[in-house]
């Protein structure tokens, strides 16, 4: 095993030369490594070959190596035999290595006696680092009897002993706040100390010791800001703290302000910038009470320190989007810094001036970054790449400006991150701006001409199908994509096939041209360009319209793992008399060949919740036998949950929807140290009688801190109703336990109830959302025949983007062609939305929102269509 | 005059061959292990220990011998451990409190499963019972018996009545002690 390791590393060697010499720790075998650690054992001790183990042993555990927990803990009682060598630094290692082995080794409160002894003793350079060590291996039971010596150390004379205790005190509150509550008195006391470290330690634990109670936190915001502290580090974080209490609270005090605004006065140039960076992020600020920090800003702008400067035009930068006239004073100092010595500074600079720039110095200021961008690496590159994205964004007539630069910036040689970030910007350009469509179009067709990253000329390729084919002159982009399946490889090939079959699938006068191309491919070398060519051939001569809609225009839209489930099971049910039918199969709301939108760095955008993974729940309810007839998993919901998260126990619900039931999960978990819970079940119950659950599986035992589920499979009621509301309550019977051991105190127990909040189930979690490429053809194959029609106030919203959005989610539809986005000052708009409803059933809407100007009422006007009338009054029947 | 050129030389020896003895400190909680330990490194008895939270390392020097001490603390979790500190030592001094009936037999228990370890075998073992001072403490006889001392063969096994109260029969334990370092055996 050895020598083939040592096989191995050698070749990594040879590999990774320069990195590997220098690096003693490289290519560390972890066995190996356990082996040597025996030499603790041996006495004497050699404390330079032990600190050499250790250190090795430190390496691999950071290098994220797996080690078994017998394995971990014989090296801990090795570990442990190093107390006996008074060596200062071999002690010091060890403390480290009793931190890093005491989550994965058994029985680490050994060394508390030992370490106790090392934290009050007379040898200072051991103290602090065995009180991180000791509060690393005590736990909440343990923690009383080291709690007299944790007090004496808060209040220690020595700075870094009453830090330590104070950091070590702070990590504890996350798993034993009770006990260091106790300690507010000399937490309290070691604010007042006169070094600066431990001033700033003793406040940020005082802080979070009373971080849930408002009034307290106020009051320490307000003792502090009177009598100043010493610390610069603790102002600053006293400003933190006071930021946050003003960003939550609109009413707070305004003495608060007043002191973030007079540490601007502050002689630290650290607290300085705190106070500036508070106040520009406060929420709700006016421009007046924004201008000294602006003030601050600028004067750092003019720093002879880099850093100070970076932090300034850092800050100035963030600003820049919410109040970009503020920042416009500052113009000129950022002009200076275009051609600052470090481009980091100059490259923030220039954006900072891309965003603030009215739409009259664009030019100008695209001319300045034209003469400066071939200095700056790529990665600065891709940020002025997303300054000019987000600057289309509101200007977006300067297109004509902006639009040759990247053609430009394209054309210039670069890698393929920096590519990709132009190519996401001129596709984001045209998507948001119908104007810019044509000219954006033409440049991209000039850069997959000469493009050597096949991925950028598939994705152009697939743009080009999707947006050509609705310009006014679709057939002058046919040249540029059949130059592609003369001149590239096999891949971009393919794309470009479909990319014409698209063309012919829209544009009717040019179908004739396209099956004349098509036929040409019929001959290519590789096959799946032919098999592409021949399908889609065969299709565009035979299909009917609405055939070529679904399945040229629209993607397959279903789970991968979904459909390979559904065709696994399908072989094996060994009746092939039926057909394999697709509608059996889970659909995602992201159609297969999606591309992950790049959020630009700059613009602030919020990360929307991910919608809930099927594949897992798939995974887990398949593995549990009473499920199995149920058939595949058609919808998850999000985790919502049915408890107070301080709540004693908490329940979480994610509702699974099957062909013809609702299997609901409640992840139970237990949060109190001192009981057992056992037999833990949750009943439903329906006031209308409808739903009544048909098997519930309790959890056996649930034991302190696990979370386990709990299911009930509901049946949809004969009624034919989709939707209802359940009061849950949660049943259990309580052992108590010993908080320490887990072990029970006795074998009683007694019956107890939790009432939940009410479990809803609703139209929604019979339909899955997902997006069509093409709305109208498939609405058009639709008969009007089962088409329901409602018109409402809505009186919950007051906007029509909320109104369309609170549409999408009641229904479970989601929105097609990017039809959800309103442009701005607009008194009506028309969404269209599609799903699939439980059973594989297309459902298609068009809700048309208006707004009235008078009174700012806000009515929707919904068409619904599907093939079966039955699920068009389904889905209805969520609305009214 | 000859025992005076034996004591010389053996002054001279002492320079050259330091003895080093490694011992482990077991028993049942409050039992005295941790006052022996700081009676025989500095004769000062100390009354109301806080119990060991694991183990106490020491290092006493005795003449010309360093003895090594692991005192491991004799709560039940630890128990599990003292194997661990017990193997390759030259001693394992194994202590009970003379006085305490009702643990006597628990203190049994936990000598004869420690002793049954295979890692164990052959090393030396001195039984004391502590805390002879107080009425109606076990002498060496009846501790012998009733800790079942003389069923344990394989191994070389020694028993003392001490009080580390006040100070008896310490002094015949250290001897025991060094006579069992690295160079007597």
């Amino acid at each position: 095993m050895s020598s083939g390791g040592k096989g191995k590393a050698a070749m990594k060697r040879d590999k990774k030369d320069e990195e590997a010499s220098g690096n003693i720790y490289a290519n560390l075998d972890k066995t190996s490594v356990l082996q040597e650690a025996r030499a603790f054992n041996e006495t004497p001790i050699n404390a330079r070959k032990c600190s050499l183990i250790l250190t090795k042993l430190l390496y691999i555990i950071s290098q994220g190596e797996q080690i078994g927990r017998t394995e971990a803990t014989e090296a801990f009682f090795a570990v442990t035999k190093l107390w006996q060598s008074k060596d200062a630094n071999l002690r010091r290692l060890v403390y480290i290595v009793v931190k890093d082995l005491s989550t994965i080794s058994d029985d680490v409160i050994i060394v508390t006696s030992s370490l106790t002894k090392d934290m009050t003793g007379r040898e200072d350079i051991y103290r602090p680092a065995a009180i991180r060590a000791l509060c690393r291996i005590t736990d909440t039971g343990m923690l009383q009897t080291i709690e007299r010596y944790m007090k004496q150390a808060i209040v220690d004379r020595n700075g870094a002993v009453a830090s330590a205790a104070l950091v070590s005190s702070t990590h504890l509150m996350k798993k034993s706040a009770e006990v260091v509550r106790r300690w507010a008195n000399e937490v309290q006391e070691s604010v007042s100390s006169d070094n600066h470290m431990v001033q700033y330690h003793a406040l940020g634990l005082l802080y979070h010791i009373r971080v849930n109670d408002r009034l307290a936190v106020n009051k320490l915001v307000q003792k502090f800001s009177k009598n100043s502290l010493k610390s610069p580090y603790a102002i600053c974080y006293l400003i933190r703290i006071a930021a946050r209490l003003l960003e939550e609270d609109d009413q707070a005090d305004s003495a608060i302000f007043t002191f973030i605004e007079s540490c601007l006065r502050h002689k630290s140039e650290m607290v300085v910038y705190e106070a500036a960076s508070a106040i520009v992020s406060l929420p709700n600020i006016t421009a007046s009470e924004l201008s000294p920090a602006i003030t601050v800003l600028q004067l750092f702008c003019s720093s002879p320190k880099a850093a100070l400067r970076f932090a300034a035009v850092r800050t100035l930068n963030k600003v820049s989007i919410k109040h970009p006239n503020s920042v416009m004073s500052c113009n000129v100092d950022l002009e200076k810094l275009i051609s600052d010595s470090n481009r980091s500074i100059a490259t923030l600079a220039i954006t900072t001036l891309l965003k603030t720039g009215r739409e009259c110095t664009v030019e100008k200021l695209m001319t300045q970054i034209s003469g400066f961008v071939n200095e700056i690496s790529d990665e600065f590159k891709i940020v002025v790449v997303d300054a000019i994205r987000s600057l289309c964004g509101r200007y977006p007539k300067k297109h004509t400006v902006m639009l040759p630069f990247l053609a430009k910036m394209l054309r210039n040689d670069g890698s393929y991150d920096y590519k990709k970030a132009i190519v996401d910007t001129v596709i984001a350009i045209i998507e948001e701006n119908p104007e810019a469509k044509g000219t954006g179009l033409a440049y991209l067709c000039e850069f997959i001409e000469d493009c050597e990253h096949e991925t950028l000329s598939t994705r152009v390729l697939h743009l080009l199908g999707r947006e050509a084919p609705r310009t006014n002159n679709p057939s002058s982009y046919i040249r540029y994509i059949y130059n592609r399946v003369i001149l590239e490889k096999s891949k971009v090939r393919a794309a470009a096939v479909t990319a014409l079959a698209k063309f012919g699938a829209q544009c009717v006068d040019l179908r004739e041209s396209i099956k004349v191309l098509l036929k040409r491919c019929l001959l290519d070398s590789d096959d799946e360009v032919r098999d592409r060519a021949t399908f889609y051939l065969n299709m565009l001569t035979t299909a009917p319209p609405t055939v070529i809609s679904n399945f040229l225009l629209d993607g397959l839209q279903v789970s991968p793992s979904g459909l390979e489930r559904a065709v696994l099971e399908y072989l094996r049910g060994n009746s092939f008399a039926s057909p394999f039918d697709l509608k059996v199969v889970p659909v995602t709301s992201q159609p297969l060949s999606q591309p992950q939108k790049r959020v630009p760095t700059i613009d602030e955008a919020l990360e929307a919740p991910k919608p809930a993974k099927k594949e897992p729940y798939a995974e887990k309810l398949a593995a549990i036998p009473d499920f199995a007839a149920l058939g595949p998993l058609f919808k998850s919901s999000p985790r919502t949950a049915l408890t107070e998260s301080v709540a004693e126990y908490t329940v979480h619900l994610i509702k699974h929807t099957f062909a013809n039931s609702v299997v609901l999960e409640f992840d139970c978990k237990n949060t109190l140290n001192d009981q057992l819970l056992l037999d833990v079940s949750i009943e439903v119950e329906d006031p209308e009688q409808e739903w009544t659950p048909r098997l519930s599986i309790p959890i056996q035992k649930l034991p302190y801190g696990e979370a386990q589920s709990s299911y009930i499979v509901l049946d949809f009621p004969d009624s034919g109703s989709i939707s209802g509301t359940l009061a849950a309550t949660l049943k259990f019977k309580v052992m108590d336990v010993d908080p320490t051991t887990g072990e029970p105190d006795s074998e009683d127990t007694y019956d107890d109830t939790y009432v939940l909040e009410e479990v809803d189930i609703a139209v929604s979690d019979s339909v899955q959302g997902f997006s069509k490429t093409s709305f109208n053809p498939a609405w058009d194959a639709l008969t009007d025949e089962t088409e329901r029609e409602e018109t409402f106030q809505l009186s919950s919203v007051s906007s029509i983007p909320e109104a369309v959005k609170k549409i999408s989610e009641i229904l479970g539809l989601a929105p097609c062609e990017r039809s959800d986005r309103v442009p701005e000052g607009k008194t009506q708009h028309t969404t269209f939305l599609s799903g699939i409803f439980r059973g594989g059933f297309e459902v298609l809407a068009k809700a048309t929102v208006a707004i009235d100007p008078h009174d700012n009422s806000i009515n929707m006007n919904i068409l619904i269509r599907s093939a079966e009338q039955v699920v068009v009054d389904l889905v209805v029947s969520a609305i009214v | 005059m000859l025992a005076m050129v034996n004591r010389v030389l053996d002054w001279i020896r002492s320079l050259f061959w330091k003895e080093e003895m490694e011992l482990t400190l077991v028993g049942l909680q409050n039992s005295g292990k941790t006052t022996f330990v700081n009676v025989i490194a500095s004769g000062q008895f100390t009354e109301d220990m806080i119990p060991t939270v694991g183990f106490n390392m020491r290092k006493i020097t005795k003449g010309n011998v360093t003895i090594k001490l692991w005192d491991i603390g004799g709560q039940p979790r630890f128990r599990s451990m003292w194997e661990r500190y017990c193997r390759g030592v030259n001693a394992i001094v194994f202590m009970v409190d003379a006085a305490d009936e009702e643990k006597l037999e628990a203190s049994r228990n936990e000598l004869m499963q420690l002793l049954d370890k295979a890692q164990l075998d052959a090393i030396p073992v001195l039984v004391l019972g502590n805390k002879k001072d107080l009425p109606g403490a076990l002498d060496e006889r009846q501790l012998i018996e009733r800790m079942n001392l003389a069923a344990i063969q394989n191994r070389e096994i020694c028993c003392y009545s001490i009080s580390c109260k006040e100070k008896e029969n310490i002094d015949i334990t250290l001897q025991w002690l060094i006579d069992h370092s690295k160079g007597q055996r």
